[in-house]
């Protein structure tokens, strides 16, 4: 039972940790919107990019989200606002032809890999559970910021996802999948939480379309690369790196942004007229009922790109505010880690008991044993026969002197009885 | 005269038995029993006792590494044992032999348990007036029958010979039950105490040996001889001869009251013996947690099932599968079905105390967290103390047949999924199963049979009754 | 466009550096200046390789508070060492086993910077210990945030331990773990470059190119972290940063062999702009150093002596190689400024190549040109140890660690008198994982195929058995075995594990990874002694002189675990839940039927269907009159007896199932 109740004290510990993240989150929050008067003004841009499937013939697909990071680094979203999740090695596969390098072209002019790559999750990390962490923001306390989306109400998140997937479901690693229902109560809580102003999801997997179909929160904008039925194929093979190296939707999605720089403003819907169902070979979907602007005036920068919207204001105090808030934010962390690590050191203790060999924490138990014993016999003798069995063949031949002994005790209490 | 060629010819097969196990001894390694998961759980396995040994000589907790499980007597008694080689002898020699006398001696205690029944069986049928039950009651000595069904189990021969430490746990349950069907308060104690401080389960055998040492040891349902004895009390009145009351007062006496002194005994002798054992434990483990760490590793290991590796029964594969936040109920679940069914079977089958207990020992090695075939071994040898009453039960083809398919076929797909890798888990799940199934209908049959016997005589009595008044 | 860049930093990178200057200039006490050194080592191998190690230190002083201005030293890294009290730390990223047959186990490059592939990562904390758990979590999580790894896995406590002898400055504190699996590649680089002053822009750095190093067939990229106490007092104790980078790498042959006869027995003639496609073009301004160093170690040296006495035309100027590069055996590109030698004869020699400032009109591309072909060994470890599994299926197994005896053993007796017997110490670490059931009572050891009792040749051993689901197993073992020996095997037994669903990785039939044993020999020294130590030396030269005991690392094993069916749970609890269903239904059915009393009643029914109601009458009086009427009506008396146990049972039942539902829920 006892473990029982150690199982339970440790999730009451979780609980206590997130709920302690999760206050603060709405601490700051909620300084943030008195510290500013604008609290929907657009502050920042993120990205959270997505490979969620493992195995060297699955290449595809890290190059796809490759692909996209390449773009939105390009396009100005500066590398601690990118969480990078990919579930397999494929740069420096044993596979692989050509080490640290990813190519998204059977004519290797880009090697996507670059110089200076931050994956943020990788390998075994990439599973629903941390997905969705990132998303809405419930980590422990122990995780660095790096692996944290620390966007606020005023961001726009680009979430891109890869992957094989099905009916209202997408696979991670071949061993679990997330909803369409997790998706959207992650949105949904994204949404309560103030972590964004506008989400753009977008997913290239057969039956994308389908994992949309809970979503409700506003704001969020959906772009699918096949209708439910459909399948979403690769574009071509390389037969030097021997597998398919892009898929089409998100081939043509770079066809697209490869003619863009920083500056120039083509708008979303400029990006969805430009998927050809032809050349696609499934109809790219969007959902655009939960999006509130019009399309033909939002830029694509204004998810793919950091490009802010520069106001003039007369007060000009607005912008530190937003620094300190950050400010505050690290301090926040830092005394949740402390905090983490008093309650870690708690957790902790009896793991480092094994290390030493013999702990104090044994010698209460031996007290209590002894309290025990004098409880059931005289404490005289039990104190006396600790004190003359001291060391451990004492002890073996004490214990087999009271087996043999058991015996002609037996025999003596039978005759009693007879 | 004959009743010594009886004897005899017992003692020869008991001999064929030993001889037997010891020529498996001899060969060892060509079987390898010794690491099969039907025989070795982490809870019988010698290996583990020895590395326990082993971590305890060099000043470490036996406990540590999650490895031994058992009690520290075992320790005291069979690591000394693991360790010392004879040349040219195979390794566990002395282990395998002191299996061996344990056997043996359960069988002795089984087959003396067995002809204490019978006797006060007969005699309580006689008093019942029904004679012809008894004579036949007698013609199958029912004592030696279990006793050699018990010696001659493979399930036994195996259990010993791949030295698992269920020999002397089923050792110290027979002797309990041996005790208080000879009614010997302090030797029921000492089994119980020592067969709950081994293997935890056999603590549900209280009720029983309670019951074996208030009323006696089984007989028919207690109403009857009521009946029968009221019946007297109208005739005696009604017609006054002599030799009517000397009859009359035998059956008086025949009639069971509770022995209150003798439970009182009983369960002072326990609060002794347990006593003895715990300090023995606490001077043993002294430097390394004392009890509470004693308790934390066996009765925790039993009831909080952490180790998955397959054995015969179920649970191992469904701990495996279950959901993480699930595992805490379904443990509950499962050790409640085993507490569930005690009041009951207490109620209906309380003038049965030894046919209780082997219902108890049965249920408990269905349900239990680490079978082993040792626990099949116990139960289908006490079944044989019930030899009669249980002559006229239903399927025992099948389930015979059932057994004997299933103890060949889990091998195979054992192999098949661990060693060939070309099965998978479900085909080894699959034989524990049907396994668990079998034991289910066994035991369900029995219940129903022995039931059916006492309505059977129920029937009889009452209608010599009704004849009688006419 | 990436020239431009590279200017532009360069420049920035002056104005920093006379900034620098300024404020050193400023404050002008001696200890309070970071210090940062860089260097590369090239070394041709014997199997046509070639390693360069580079070497980057960086040394700051440690100061208590948070906000202190870091010139050169990472603030980063500072910030760990202050937030979790680092008295020392190592990690490493390693691709590829380094090869203790061909590129040798002696020298101090093998015993530092041979690693075991995956990321193995030690700290030594100063807090107390039931904080150190809790210190060495928050550091992995750190840790994988800053180097873009899943360090965060050895949080957990069954993938950490503590071993006690095999590093040195165990101090109680010290955590050990290794993740054998982990992928290394650009985004581990990325990060560990950016710590340097100036990343990959300028000085040695530049020459990183990332296809060439992860084409390499060995590279090791390791963190060392200390604290240096320059004085009495700990206030003035330096953190010292040592990074280096160890790269195996096949350059790809010049065409300057003359005669294709011998080109294959020839050494390949490579330069630096062979090997990694980049010239060094200038330093890192910041560096306090920067030196490139050329070493041929000792078997070649004696090969080329050889080969110099042997051809007669070099007869007369005798043997000297330090007449740079115009020795039989190769020629260098560039004359080396300074050249090094070991004191002891037949000694390996350092050619130094201080790097000059940058100007554009010169970069340095040191190459080497073979003439003859040259054949040597190098320097092996003292007993050549490898590990493999035994036994066959998914049962149980056995781990068999076989160490081989090499010349250098032969060495070591060969220094020692026969007469009386020498002893040498080995240290074997070996930590297994907790789902590798070890037995402990089954270690074995065969000393030149002979079954040993271990006490003869143990002197000490720490085990820490594994707990299940909580800690890993650990062994260390100090072993004392004889100069002559050939050959040692050790051996134990294991079972293997079986673990929940959800404890198996996405690859759960790939297998699991027994990280790689550490052998150490403190009673070898790795190190060098070069014969002027009077010149200033260099973080690197220290390093490669400073007493190391040999360490090296076995390698890791792949345990194939059975895995249960993952597409099964839901079945497997409906019918187990349904066995358990049938038999607690039909035995609780079995003992409550009641065949006998159904007959009585009809009987009874049949008997006396008129008198119903005096029945009734009957029945009433008797309940009055108490048992005095049974023998007049035995049936209704006996049923009526007969209910009262059924109710009761029924009761018990509801009730102890209501009482165990409210005691559990």
């Amino acid at each position: 039972m006892e473990f029982c109740f150690l199982r339970i004290l440790k999730l009451t510990m979780k609980v206590l940790v997130m709920l302690l993240l999760f206050l603060g989150n709405i601490k700051n929050s909620t300084a943030y919107f008195s510290s500013s008067s604008e609290a929907t003004m657009h502050t920042n841009n993120w990205a959270v990019l997505v490979c969620t499937s493992r195995f060297w013939f699955n290449y595809r697909h890290m190059a796809n989200t490759l692909s996209l990071y390449r773009t939105v680094k390009r396009l100005g979203i500066p590398d601690e606002r990118i969480i990078l999740m990919l579930a397999d090695d494929m740069a420096c596969n044993a596979r692989n032809k050509y080490p640290a390098q990813v190519f998204n072209n059977e004519n290797h002019r880009l090697n996507l890999y670059g110089d200076n790559v931050e994956v943020d999750y990788r390998g075994y990390e990439v599973t629903v559970e941390n997905f969705l962490r990132v998303l809405t923001g419930r980590h422990e306390t122990a995780v660095p910021r790096s692996k944290r989306l620390l966007s606020d109400e005023g961001s726009h998140i680009l979430l891109y996802m890869t992957g094989h997937g099905g009916d209202e479901f997408l696979k991670f690693q071949d061993s679990e999948e997330l909803q369409s229902h997790d998706l959207a109560d992650a949105v949904k809580q994204m949404k309560e939480k103030g972590r964004f102003k506008e989400l753009l999801i977008m997913v290239d997997t057969c039956q994308a379309s389908t994992l949309f179909s809970q979503l409700q929160s506003p704001g969020v904008l959906a772009i699918g690369s096949s209708m439910k039925g459909e399948n979403s194929y690769s574009h071509h093979l390389d037969s030097d790196v021997g597998v398919s190296v892009v898929d089409r939707f998100t081939f043509y999605t770079l066809a697209f942004f490869e003619r863009l720089n920083i500056y120039d403003n083509a708008s979303l819907s400029s990006l969805f007229n430009s998927y050809n169902p032809n050349l696609l070979m499934s109809t790219a979907y969007y959902r655009r009922d939960l999006y509130q602007r019009h399309l033909e005036e939002v830029p694509v920068t204004n998810f793919f790109g950091s490009v802010m919207e520069t106001i003039h204001t007369d007060s000009a105090y607005t912008s530190l505010t937003n620094k300190n808030f950050g400010g505050a934010k690290t301090k926040t962390f830092l005394g949740q880690s402390f905090s983490s690590s008093d309650i870690n050191s708690v957790r902790n203790s009896d793991d480092e008991d094994q290390f030493n060999n013999l702990t104090a924490e044994e010698d209460q138990h031996d007290e209590a044993g002894q309290c025990i014993f004098c409880a059931m016999d005289s404490g005289h003798l039990w104190s006396f026969i600790l004190g003359n069995v001291s060391t451990h063949e004492s002890v073996d031949f004490f214990v087999c002197y009271g087996l043999v002994l058991m015996l002609p005790l037996l025999v003596f209490s039978t005759w009693l009885s007879l | 005269m004959t009743k010594k060629k009886k004897v005899q010819w017992f003692w020869m097969w008991v001999i064929g038995s030993v001889t037997l196990r010891l020529i498996l001894v001899y060969f060892p390694r060509n079987l390898n029993l010794s690491s099969r998961p039907e025989v070795s759980t982490p809870l019988t396995s010698l290996r583990r006792l020895a590395e326990g040994y082993w971590l305890k000589r060099s000043s470490m907790s036996p406990y540590a590494g999650s490895m031994y499980h058992g009690s520290p007597l075992l320790l005291a008694l069979l690591g000394p044992l693991t360790v010392t080689r004879i040349e040219g002898q195979p390794d566990q020699l002395l282990c395998s032999l002191v299996f061996v006398i344990a056997d043996v001696i359960s069988a002795t205690l089984i087959r003396a348990a067995g002809r204490s029944l019978q006797a006060a069986y007969s005699s309580s049928l006689k008093v019942l007036g029904l004679h012809q039950l008894s004579e036949t009651s007698e013609v199958l000595p029912s004592g030696d029958f279990a006793a050699l069904v018990y010696l001659w189990n493979p399930f036994t021969i195996i259990a010993c010979v791949g030295l698992s430490t269920s020999a002397i746990e089923n050792l110290v349950v027979v002797l309990s039950l041996y005790g208080a069907c000879k009614r010997l308060a302090s030797l029921a104690a000492f089994g119980w105490v020592l067969a709950t401080h081994l293997s935890f389960y056999p603590s549900i055998l209280i009720i029983p040996v309670i019951l074996l040492l208030g009323y006696g040891p089984d007989a028919p349902p207690r109403k009857l001889f009521q009946r029968r004895i009221k019946l007297e009390v109208g005739n005696s009145s009604s017609i006054g001869s002599d030799h009517l009351k000397e009859e009359l007062k035998d059956q008086s006496s025949m009639l069971k009251v509770f022995a209150w002194r003798l439970v009182v005994h009983f369960l002072i002798w326990i609060l002794l013996w347990s006593s003895y054992v715990l300090v023995l434990c606490g001077i043993y483990l002294q430097k390394h947690g004392g009890l509470q760490e004693l308790y934390r590793r066996t009765y925790g290991f039993i009831l909080t099932i952490p180790d998955l590796s397959p054995n015969i029964g179920v649970l191992w594969y469904f701990f495996a599968e279950v959901f993480d936040f699930f595992r805490s109920f379904f443990l509950m679940v499962f050790h409640g079905n085993i507490l569930l069914m005690i009041m009951p079977l207490a109620l209906r089958l309380n003038h049965r105390p030894c046919f209780l207990a082997f219902v108890y020992i049965m249920i408990s090695s269905l349900l239990k967290s680490y079978p082993s075939v040792g626990d099949s071994a116990l139960y289908l040898g006490l079944l044989g103390l019930f030899s009669y009453e249980l002559k006229d039960i239903r399927f025992s083809f099948l389930l015979f047949a059932g057994y004997v398919g299933v103890s060949l076929l889990s091998p195979v797909m054992h192999n098949l999924w661990i060693w060939r890798g070309t099965g998978n888990a479900n085909f080894y799940y699959a034989t524990a199963i049907a396994y668990a199934l079998f034991q289910v209908a066994l035991v369900i049959e029995c219940v129903n049979c022995m039931l059916n016997h006492d309505r059977m005589v129920t029937k009889l009595t009452t209608t010599k009754l009704k004849d009688a008044k006419s | 466009m990436a020239l431009l860049s590279r200017k532009g930093t360069l420049f920035l990178l002056f104005l920093f550096s006379i900034f620098l200057l300024s404020a050193s200039a400023s404050n002008g006490s001696g200890e309070e200046e970071e210090e940062f050194w860089e260097e590369l080592l090239l070394k041709p191998l014997p199997d046509r390789k070639v390693l360069s190690h580079f070497h980057f230190q960086n040394e700051a002083p440690l100061s208590d508070s948070f906000a202190r201005h870091h010139h050169l030293f990472p603030k980063s890294i500072a910030q760990l060492v202050k937030k979790f009290h680092i008295k020392a730390m190592e990690l490493s990223f390693t691709q590829g086993r380094w090869n203790y047959e061909r590129w040798g186990g002696f020298d101090p490059i093998s015993s530092h910077n041979a690693k075991p592939p995956g990321v193995e990562l030690w700290a030594v904390f100063d807090v107390p210990p039931h904080q150190v758990d809790a210190s060495w979590k928050d550091l992995t999580h750190a840790l994988s945030g800053l180097f873009c790894a899943s360090i965060n896995f050895l949080e957990s406590s069954t993938t950490y331990s503590a071993p006690k002898w095999t590093f040195q400055s165990a101090l109680g504190s010290l955590r050990y773990g290794t993740l054998p699996r982990e992928a290394v590649c650009t985004e581990n680089l990325t990060p560990w470059l950016k710590l340097l002053p100036c990343r990959d822009k300028a000085g040695l750095s530049a020459l990183m190119d990332r296809p060439s190093i992860y084409k390499s067939f060995y590279h090791s990229q390791r963190l060392h972290l200390t604290q240096a106490k320059t004085g009495a007092d700990p206030k003035n104790s330096r953190v010292v940063l040592e990074q280096t980078l160890t790269v195996v790498l096949q350059p790809n042959i010049l065409t300057g062999g003359t005669n294709y006869v011998s080109e294959a027995k020839m050494q390949p003639s490579w330069s630096l702009s062979s090997i990694f496609g980049r010239k060094i073009n200038g330093r890192c301004v910041l560096a306090k150093s920067s030196n490139v160093y050329l070493q041929v170690e000792r078997g070649l040296v004696t090969q080329l002596e050889n080969l110099q006495s042997s051809t007669a035309t070099f007869a007369a100027n005798g043997t000297n190689l330090d007449d740079f590069g115009r020795n039989v055996g190769f020629e260098l590109s560039v004359n080396p400024d300074r050249v090094l030698k070991e004191v002891e004869k037949s000694s390996s020699i350092l050619y130094e190549y201080p790097i000059k400032v940058h100007k554009d009109s010169e970069q340095f591309d040191l190459g080497i040109t073979w003439k003859h072909p040259v054949i040597w060994s190098t320097p092996h470890v003292p007993l050549y140890a490898s590990r493999f599994l035994m036994g066959s299926g998914n049962e149980r197994g056995a781990i068999a660690i076989c160490m081989k005896s090499t010349e250098s053993t032969q060495e070591l007796v060969a220094a020692n008198y026969v007469d009386q017997r020498c002893n040498f110490q080995v240290n074997v670490l070996q930590i297994v994982p907790w789902y590798i059931k070890v037995y402990y009572h089954t270690l074995q050891l065969f000393v030149d195929e002979k079954p040993q009792i271990l006490t003869d040749f143990v002197e000490r051993m720490h085990v820490s058995p594994s707990e299940d689901k909580v800690s890993p197993g650990l062994m260390e073992l100090v072993l004392k075995l004889p100069c002559e020996v050939k050959s040692a095997v050790l051996n134990i037994e294991f079972d293997k594990g079986f673990l929940h669903i959800d404890e198996y990785p996405p690859d759960a039939n790939q297998g699991f990874d027994i990280p790689s044993a550490i052998i150490s020999f403190p009673d070898f020294n790795a190190g060098l002694q070069f014969s002027d130590n009077s010149l200033s030396k260099t973080p690197m030269l220290s390093k490669l002189q400073e007493r190391s005991p040999v360490i090296s690392y076995t390698e890791v094993l792949l345990v194939p675990l059975t895995t249960p069916d993952f597409s099964m749970p839901y079945n497997v609890i409906t019918i187990t839940c349904t066995v358990f269903a049938l038999y607690f239904g039909s035995l609780l059915n079995a003992l409550r039927r009641r065949v006998g009393e159904e007959e009585r009643r009809l009987n009874d029914k049949g008997g006396k269907k008129d008198a119903l109601l005096n029945r009734v009458l009957g029945k009433l009086s008797s309940k009055f009159r108490g048992r005095s009427s049974v023998s007049s009506q035995p049936s209704s008396s006996s049923s009526s007896s007969l209910i009262s146990p059924k109710l009761i049972l029924r009761v018990l039942l509801v009730a102890g199932i209501a009482v165990a539902w409210q005691y559990y829920s």
